[in-house]
C-alpha cells in the first residue's frame, strides 16, 4: 500500500529545501519525511522550519480578514483555499540510503518536484541493534512516536565519550537511568556514577536494583546503605597527593608542605598534617594550620578533643575503606555497574573520591595498554553531573587539569571515557567538547547553551535551532559519529521502560547449614 | 563487670613442619592461659579454630587437652565454624567437640517465610546472648545473610554478641580485594559487640548501627603470609571484652610464642649470579638466632632463571645462623629470561585466582558458571577441595568417597549443591 503523500520538493538549496505541504499533511518541526529516488533508493528529510506561504497577495488576504472580523462578510472565504493558502516546510537532506541498502550522506539534491512522505518503520530498517547496545528510546519523528529502537554500540560511543546537555527537568537522569539499565548486564561495559542525589540506585523506587542482572553486576557505596549495600568508606592511606590535582586549589607553600609530608609519611601524610605533626622549619605553622582547616573543610577530618582522629561525613577513615577504591576499580574492570551516592558529600569531596576512583582505573588501564592488554578489557565510563565543575574553562584555568579532563581529551586511547551530564554546555571549552562523539541533545531553552551544543555536534545541526529549542521532556537528539545521522527520538519513562523489560529474579531456596 | 575472650583463626593443624606446628599449639595454649589467668566467663571463637574439618589427630588431640582444661575451670567455650573447619553435614571436628559439650556451636537457625531466623544463645552465668553465622567455603555465607531476619534479632533486648566468619566488605585491607566479603549492612544493627573472624589481619572499627566491628586476626598464623605479616610486625593474639550492660573495654592481649626476623630482597638489575652473590652475602649478616626468618625475594632478574636463587642454600645458611625456622617468599621472584606466564600478587590464592581468570578465557564451555569470573572461581574452590590431603587413620576409600562428595558439593552437583 502507497503510504499517504505529505507534501511535494519545490524549491530550494542544499541544507534548505523548500516543501509545499499537503492540505492536512501534518507535518511537525522535527519530521522524518522521505523523498523516493527513480533507482529505488530514498532520501531522508527533516522539517526544520514551517511557514505559510499563499497564492493571494498578502493585501487581500488582510482586506478579507478585516471584512470577517468587522462582520462584512462572515460566509466570505478563499476559493479552494487547500490549493491557495499552505504551509512551507523547510527541510534538510539527512541520509540517503540506496537501493543496495548502503548509507550515504547526501550529496545532491533529492528529485526535484518529487513527493515527501512521512517516515515509516520501514525505512529505518538500517537501524540494527549493535553490538554491546546501549538503548536510548525509539524513533522519534516530530512529536511522533515510531516503533524504531535506537541502540548506539556502547564499546564506541562510551569510549568517544558522551555530553548530555539539557535544562532542569528535560530527563537527563531519566535518560541515563534507561542507558544504565539497557547496558547493566553487559561485562563489557564498567561504568562509574557519581550520584549527587541518589536517584539512580532506587532506593525509594524503581531503579538500578531492580534489574535481573543487579546482584551479580551492580555495586553500590552510600554513606547511609541499604541492607545488602556497601558503605562509601575511603581510607585516607588510599589518597594520594596527585588526587586533589585541579579539584582543590593549594597555594605554592601548601604544595610544597603536602610534598614534605608525603616524602616523609608516605600513605600516612593527611593523618599527619591533620595531627599536626611536626617536621621542623620546613613548613610554617601557618601553613601547616590552613591545610589542617582545608582538609577538615573538603574532607571533614579533624582531631578530636581526646586526641582521636575523626571524620564527619563517616566517608575518610583512618581504619576503615582500605579496599573500597581497588574493589571499585576491580568491579569496574569486569565490567560492573557502580552508583556512589554522594548525596551527603560536599562537592570537593564528591570530586575528589571521583578524581581518586577514576585516576586509579585511567592509570590502571594506561598500564594495561604498556602490557598490551588493553584489547580484552572492558571499556570504562565515568558519568559526571554538573560536568563544568570539573571540565568548566574557568576551573581548569584557575586549578588546571583534573582526572576528568585528561580522561576527556586522551581516555580514548585508553578505553576510559566519560558521560558528562550539565545544564551549561557553554562553560566547558571548545576543545573538550569537540572530543565527545556523541551528544543527547535535550530539551533547552537558553539560546547561548544550544549554540554551544549545535557548534560542537557530531553532524551539522546550525538549522536546528528551533528544533532543539522545541524539544519536550523525554524527548532528544542523537547526534553522534556512531549513528548516520542526528537521530530524534523519545526516550521512555524510566518507570514504564523497567515495568516493560522487568525479568523475574532467581530464587533459589537457602537451605541452612550451621 | 564480665569478661568474655574473643578469638578467632587459630587454625590449629595447619603447620607441617615440627616447629611451627609446635608454635601453633602453644600460641593456642598461652591464649588460653591467658582466659583462666583472667579469669574471663567464657571464651568466644568466631570461626577456624582448627585448620581442617577433620584435622590432623595430634595436634587435636593437644588442643582437646587445653579446651578441657578451661572447661574445667568453669570457662564455656562457644564457637561457629570457621571456612576452614565447616563441614556441610555436620562431620567436622566442630561437631564431635559440640557433642561431647567440650565446646558449644552456637549457630542454630531456620526458615520462616523465606528469611533465616537465628536462634539466641544466652550464656548462663553472664546473661550475654550470642547469635552466630558460620563461614562457609567461598564465602557462601554470603546468602545467609541476605535472607536474615534482622529485624527480628535488633528487636532482642539484653547484651548482645553477633559472630560471624566474613571479610567485612569495608574493612578489608587493600590487598584482599579480591576477597569475597560482606557489607557491614547485611550485619543486624544494634548489637554490642560483633565477633568477627576469617581476616587475618587485626582490625577494630566501628560504623553507625554496629559500633564495634573486631577481627582479632590470627592467632599465631596459618599461611606463610601470616607469618610473613607478623616478622613485619604485625601483633597477633585476641581480645578480652568487659562488659556490664554494654561494653566498658575492649583490650587485646598479645600472644607472642617466637621472635620473628624479616629481610627482603629486590633482584632487580642483577642476574641471577650476581643476585645470589649478593643476597646471600646480605643474609649471612643477619641477625637470626631464634628466630623464625621470613625472607622476601622480588623483583626481576636481568638474566638467568630464577631456581640459581636456591630456597634449600637460603635455609641452610639460615638455619646455621641459628634461625628455627625459614620462610622464603619468592612469588614477586621472575626473570626476563624465563617469564613464560607474568603473574601479580601476594600469596598463592592471589596469584592463582589471577592465573586462572586470565586464561579461564582459552577454555570453550557453554555453560555460563563455568565462565569468566564465576569459573574462575569456581575452579580455585575445586583446588582447595582437591588438595586437601587423607587424614591419619582414613582409608583411601573414605578419602576418595570425602574428596569426590566435597568436590561434586563444590560443582553444586552433590547433596549440598
Amino acid at each position: 500500500m502507497a503510504l499517504e503523500i505529505s507534501g511535494q520538493i519545490i524549491a530550494g538549496k542544499t541544507g534548505q529545501i523548500l516543501a509545499r505541504e499537503k492540505a492536512g499533511g501534518e507535518i511537525e518541526i522535527g519530521d522524518l519525511l522521505v523523498a523516493e529516488e527513480d533507482d529505488g533508493g530514498y532520501v531522508i528529510l527533516q522539517a526544520y522550519e514551517l511557514v505559510y506561504g499563499s497564492q493571494v497577495p498578502q493585501l487581500v488576504r488582510e482586506l478579507l480578514a478585516g471584512m470577517k472580523l468587522e462582520g462584512m462578510g462572515t460566509n466570505l472565504d478563499f476559493l479552494e483555499p487547500q490549493l491557495r493558502n499552505y504551509v512551507i516546510a523547510q527541510i534538510k537532506a539527512l541520509l540517503r540510503v540506496c537501493k543496495n541498502n548502503e548509507l550515504k550522506i547526501p550529496k545532491t539534491l533529492p528529485k526535484f518536484f518529487s513527493t515527501i512522505r512521512h517516515v515509516a518503520e520501514k525505512d529505518l530498517l538500517f537501524l540494527t541493534k549493535p553490538g554491546s547496545p546501549v538503548y536510548l528510546g525509539k524513533v522519534r519523528s516530530g512529536s511522533k512516536v515510531l516503533d524504531v529502537d535506537v541502540y548506539v554500540n556502547g564499546k564506541d560511543m562510551l569510549t568517544h565519550h558522551v555530553l548530555i546537555p539539557a535544562t532542569t527537568g528535560r530527563g537527563k537522569s531519566n535518560l541515563v537511568k534507561v542507558m544504565l539499565w539497557s547496558v547493566l548486564a553487559q561485562d563489557c561495559l564498567g561504568i562509574l556514577v557519581l550520584d549527587p542525589h541518589d536517584e539512580y540506585y532506587g532506593r525509594h523506587g524503581k531503579g538500578l536494583k531492580d534489574h535481573s542482572a543487579a546482584k551479580q553486576s551492580l555495586l553500590y557505596y552510600s554513606t547511609n546503605p541499604v541492607a545488602g549495600t556497601n558503605t562509601l568508606v575511603i581510607n585516607l592511606r588510599s589518597i594520594l597527593p596527585s588526587h586533589f590535582q585541579g579539584i582543590v586549589e593549594f597555594t605554592d607553600p601548601q604544595h610544597d608542605a603536602i610534598s614534605l609530608y608525603y616524602n616523609r609519611f608516605r600513605d600516612q601524610w593527611i593523618e599527619n598534617i591533620v595531627r599536626g605533626t611536626d617536621i621542623g622549619d620546613a613548613v610554617a605553622p601557618r601553613t601547616l594550620e590552613v591545610l589542617k582547616r582545608k582538609f577538615d573543610n573538603v574532607l571533614g577530618v579533624f582531631i578530636d578533643d581526646g586526641g582521636d582522629f575523626q571524620c564527619r561525613s563517616g566517608v575518610f577513615s583512618d581504619t576503615a575503606g582500605l579496599a573500597t577504591t581497588r574493589e571499585i576499580a576491580n568491579a569496574l574492570e569486569d565490567g560492573k555497574k557502580v552508583v556512589i551516592d554522594t548525596s551527603r558529600l560536599l562537592d570537593e569531596a564528591e570530586l575528589l573520591i571521583g578524581s581518586i576512583i577514576s585516576g586509579g582505573i585511567f592509570h590502571r588501564y594506561q598500564a594495561y595498554k604498556s602490557e598490551g592488554t588493553l584489547e580484552e578489557k572492558p571499556v570504562v565510563s565515568v558519568v559526571i553531573e554538573e560536568a563544568p565543575r570539573v571540565l568548566g574553562a574557568d576551573v581548569l584555568a584557575a586549578r588546571g587539569d583534573n582526572i576528568y579532563s585528561t580522561i576527556a581529551r586522551e581516555g580514548r586511547k585508553f578505553k576510559v571515557g566519560l558521560i558528562a551530564i550539565t545544564q551549561l554546555v557553554s562553560l566547558i571549552p571548545r576543545a573538550i567538547l569537540a572530543n565527545m562523539n556523541t551528544k543527547i541533545i535535550l530539551g533547552n531553552e537558553l539560546a547561548a547553551e544550544r549554540q554551544a551544543v549545535m557548534e560542537s555536534a557530531a553532524q551539522d545541526l546550525s538549522s536546528d535551532d528551533r528544533t532543539i529549542a522545541s524539544l519536550d521532556k523525554g524527548e532528544a537528539i542523537v547526534s553522534s559519529n556512531f549513528t548516520r545521522f542526528a537521530v530524534p527520538i523519545q526516550i521512555p519513562l524510566f518507570e514504564k521502560y523497567v515495568e516493560e523489560n522487568l525479568q523475574p529474579k532467581e530464587k533459589n531456596k537457602t537451605v541452612f547449614v550451621g | 563487670m564480665f569478661k568474655f575472650a574473643h578469638l578467632a583463626d587459630c587454625h590449629i593443624g595447619a603447620n607441617r613442619g615440627p616447629v611451627l606446628e609446635k608454635l601453633e599449639l602453644a600460641a593456642f595454649n598461652k591464649a588460653m592461659d591467658i582466659c583462666m589467668q583472667e579469669t574471663v566467663d567464657f571464651v568466644l571463637i568466631s570461626g577456624d579454630l582448627f585448620h581442617a574439618n577433620l584435622p590432623d589427630m595430634y595436634v587435636a588431640n593437644e588442643a582437646v587437652k587445653k579446651m578441657k582444661e578451661v572447661k574445667d575451670a568453669g570457662i564455656p567455650v562457644y564457637v561457629i565454624y570457621g571456612s576452614h573447619d565447616y563441614s556441610p553435614n555436620g562431620t567436622s571436628i566442630i561437631d564431635i567437640l559440640d557433642s561431647t559439650g567440650l565446646i558449644k556451636k552456637v549457630v542454630k537457625g531456620e526458615d520462616v517465610d523465606g528469611k533465616l531466623r537465628l536462634g539466641v544463645f544466652t550464656d548462663a552465668k553472664t546473661g550475654a546472648k550470642l547469635v552466630g553465622i558460620s563461614g562457609r567455603k567461598a564465602g557462601l555465607e554470603r546468602n545467609y545473610f541476605e535472607i536474615l531476619d534482622r529485624e527480628c534479632l535488633e528487636k532482642e533486648q539484653g547484651f548482645k554478641i553477633f559472630a560471624f566468619h566474613s571479610a567485612i566488605s569495608e574493612l578489608k585491607p587493600e590487598f584482599l580485594a579480591q576477597m569475597d566479603s560482606i557489607p557491614v549492612s547485611l550485619l543486624p544493627k544494634g548489637f554490642d559487640y560483633y565477633a568477627s573472624g576469617h581476616v587475618h589481619k587485626r582490625t577494630e572499627s566501628g560504623f553507625a548501627g554496629h559500633e564495634r566491628v573486631v577481627f582479632p586476626g590470627a592467632l599465631f598464623g596459618g599461611y606463610s603470609r601470616d607469618l610473613e605479616d607478623s616478622a613485619k610486625g604485625e601483633k597477633r593474639g585476641f581480645y578480652i571484652v568487659s562488659f556490664d550492660e554494654k561494653v566498658e573495654e575492649v583490650k587485646f592481649m598479645e600472644v607472642s610464642v617466637c621472635d620473628f626476623g624479616y629481610f627482603e630482597y629486590d633482584v632487580s638489575d642483577r642476574n641471577s649470579m650476581q643476585a645470589k652473590k649478593d643476597l646471600m652475602e646480605k643474609l649471612s649478616k643477619i641477625e637470626a638466632e631464634n628466630k623464625i626468618t621470613v625472607v622476601k625475594i622480588k623483583g626481576e632478574l636481568s638474566g638467568g632463571k630464577t631456581s640459581d636463587i636456591s630456597s634449600g642454600e637460603i635455609r641452610d645458611l639460615m638455619k646455621e645462623n641459628g634461625a628455627i625456622d625459614v620462610i622464603i617468599n619468592r612469588y614477586g621472584l621472575t626473570s626476563k629470561d624465563y617469564v613464560s606466564v607474568k603473574v601479580v600478587g601476594e600469596d598463592v590464592p592471589a596469584i592463582e585466582n589471577r592465573l586462572l581468570r586470565e586464561n579461564i578465557g582459552a577454555v570453550k564451555v557453554s555453560l555460563e558458571e563455568l565462565k569468566a569470573d564465576k569459573g574462575a572461581k569456581l575452579a580455585q574452590e575445586l583446588l582447595k577441595v582437591l588438595r586437601q590431603e587423607q587424614k591419619l587413620n582414613e582409608t583411601k576409600k573414605d578419602y576418595v568417597e570425602r574428596t569426590q562428595k566435597h568436590a561434586l558439593n563444590t560443582l553444586g552437583l552433590g547433596d549440598e549443591g
